[in-house]
């Protein structure tokens, strides 16, 4: 009764899965009468050697800092703030914080843009403030378009953190706290030694889900910038993109995949160790 | 014991929160129906018929119906599929189950990017790009492994001796899987359907790379291609986003809690 399912499981996933490790060690330009060359390592090695590939790296460490440490920061903050109190109208406000999840990256780009643009929103706020000298253009600026897509990854994620995080919370035995105010733990210490320690669950998932986001962001940027002004805003998704459908290099662009999977699996597999490691 | 000013200052940290999500959200539905250009919000003149300019100039009645039909294909058969993979590995005893459920919920964590290419190929191939079958196609099998670890799941928690009762009726494993056990399972697979239409609907980098032609470009495509033309042109770019974005924010209106607990369960994906 599993056949119909893995027979396309193996066609669509595992089978191309090994083609693509195959294709990365080639240089071809995905014409199909053109001939290929063996180039073993060389497609990964340039990670080591193309400047483009490079800063495309350095830029997902600065996503990752906006997409997954910045949300669950906030995430965090807030549901020690909220504390263990029921309010009502709970389910409404979480309604509201998760729901930039379920819209596609493209209405995202196109609600930011407007802030975004020299006579959008966030550049009229700052007017109004006084503050003209900080107006820009940000997306088209080679310093600010990266923080400013980063900032939308935020935006995304911290309404996620948050309701992960206030449900974590609601979950906790309240003994838990009872005790530790009878040994006369003030609310900081109660966070680090009774809040943060039972969020584990929690903090991997949303660990995991940021991550791999910022790891993978394609759509944000491909809409938005096109890896521009320069190349200040390129991304490993987008390099690959372009390697393997507009410059035709394709064993490069499969490198580049292979890498992301790898990097991605490891973070699964050291996020779900360390938490479970933990809980012995 | 919460005292009152806790309950008060709860309530105003939730406050804030929302209100980072509902601005620019709000501005945006605002500036959808203003009649100007620039965005700006202008509620002295109210201008329903933006949504009428972008869906003509966006032609989004096409694009509407390329995304609903890739997505009622995929979400019907991947559940199907689900359901059946789900009741083999999660109560019947299949052979080789300790090899082949690992080996497929390891597809969780194998993201598109690194099998894209190769398909590209195979499906330019078979003349399965530009094509909305293709794209389905695709869908379901890179959703194989999140919906056999879901309906296994729900299956396995159903009590053991339902199935061994039916069987003992005289019904055939078959007819017990759909007659018995599928309504029992029922709210998993709602989740699942939900989370797969979610998928599917909102899906950019598939589309962009097997659809080519624009006459056969699924909605989030088209919006991509409108903006790109349009960009001038802030409340029609808006007013095409609400239109591509309603139906997966209507389906959460009506089933928030089911989106929060796959999502939250789709990290392992």
């Amino acid at each position: 009764m599993a056949a119909p399912a893995l027979v396309i499981y193996v066609l669509i996933v595992i089978v191309p899965l090994f083609q693509s490790v195959w294709y990365s060690f080639w240089d071809w330009n995905g014409v199909p009468t053109s001939t290929a060359e063996w180039v073993g390592f060389d497609n990964y090695l340039a990670f080591f050697t193309e400047p483009q590939l490079q800063q495309a790296v350095l830029h997902v460490l600065v996503l990752v800092f906006f997409f997954a440490l910045l949300p669950i920061a906030i995430g965090l903050v807030s549901a020690a703030l909220l504390g263990r109190a029921r309010v009502r109208g709970a389910g409404f406000f979480q309604w509201i914080l998760f729901m930039p999840q379920v819209l596609t990256m493209v209405v995202l780009a196109i609600v930011w843009r407007r802030i975004y643009a020299p006579q959008g929103l966030l550049n009229e706020a700052l007017r109004a403030v006084g503050l003209d000298a900080l107006t820009r253009s940000w997306l088209g600026d080679f310093d600010w378009a990266l923080p400013a897509l980063g900032f939308i990854g935020t935006w995304v994620g911290f309404g996620l953190c948050t309701v992960l995080f206030m449900s974590g919370v609601a979950a906790i035995p309240s003994e838990y706290y009872e005790a530790a105010r009878l040994d006369g733990a003030g609310p900081v210490r109660e966070f680090w030694s009774i809040t943060l320690p039972n969020l584990r669950g929690q903090l991997a998932v949303a660990l995991t889900l940021t991550v791999t986001g910022a790891l993978r962001t394609f759509d944000l940027v491909w809409v938005m910038t096109e890896g521009g002004p320069g190349s200040s805003t390129v991304t490993p998704a987008l390099l690959l993109f372009r390697n393997a459908f507009q410059n035709g290099n394709v064993g490069q662009a499969a490198a580049i995949g292979i890498v992301i999977s790898v990097i991605c699996l490891a973070i699964a597999l050291v996020i779900t160790r360390v938490v479970e490691g933990r809980d012995k | 014991v919460i005292s009152r000013t806790e309950r008060y200052l709860n309530v105003a940290i939730l406050t804030v929160l929302a209100a980072i999500v509902l601005v620019p959200s709000i501005g945006f539905v605002l500036a959808a129906v203003s009649p100007s250009s620039s965005g700006a919000i202008d509620l002295t003149d109210i201008r329903w018929d933006n949504f009428v300019v972008a869906w003509e100039k966006g032609e989004f009645g096409r694009a509407l119906v390329a995304s609903f039909s890739i997505t009622i294909m995929a979400v019907v058969v991947q559940t199907i599929l689900a359901v059946m993979t789900g009741y083999a590995f999660g109560m019947l005893r299949v052979t080789g189950e300790r090899i082949l459920f690992p080996l497929v919920v390891l597809g969780l964590m194998i993201s598109s990017e690194v099998i894209v290419i190769p398909l590209y190929y195979t499906f330019r191939d078979l003349h399965l790009t530009n094509s909305w079958i293709g794209l389905a196609i695709l869908q379901i099998g890179m959703g194989v492994p999140f919906g056999a670890f879901w309906m296994r799941a729900a299956f396995r928690s159903l009590p053991g001796e339902i199935a061994e009762a039916a069987e003992v009726d005289g019904a055939g494993t078959w007819r017990t899987l759909w007659t018995v056990l599928v309504p029992m399972v029922m709210p998993a697979i709602i989740t699942l359907s939900l989370l797969s239409f979610m998928w599917t609907w909102n899906d950019y980098f598939l589309s962009l790379i097997f659809i080519s032609d624009p006459d056969l470009q699924p909605a989030t495509l088209a919006l991509g291609s409108f903006q790109g033309k349009n960009s001038l042109e802030v409340n029609l770019m808006a007013a095409g986003s609400l239109i591509v974005a309603a139906p997966v924010l209507l389906l959460y209106v009506f089933f928030q809690r089911h989106f929060i607990k796959g999502v939250v369960a789709g990290s392992l994906r």
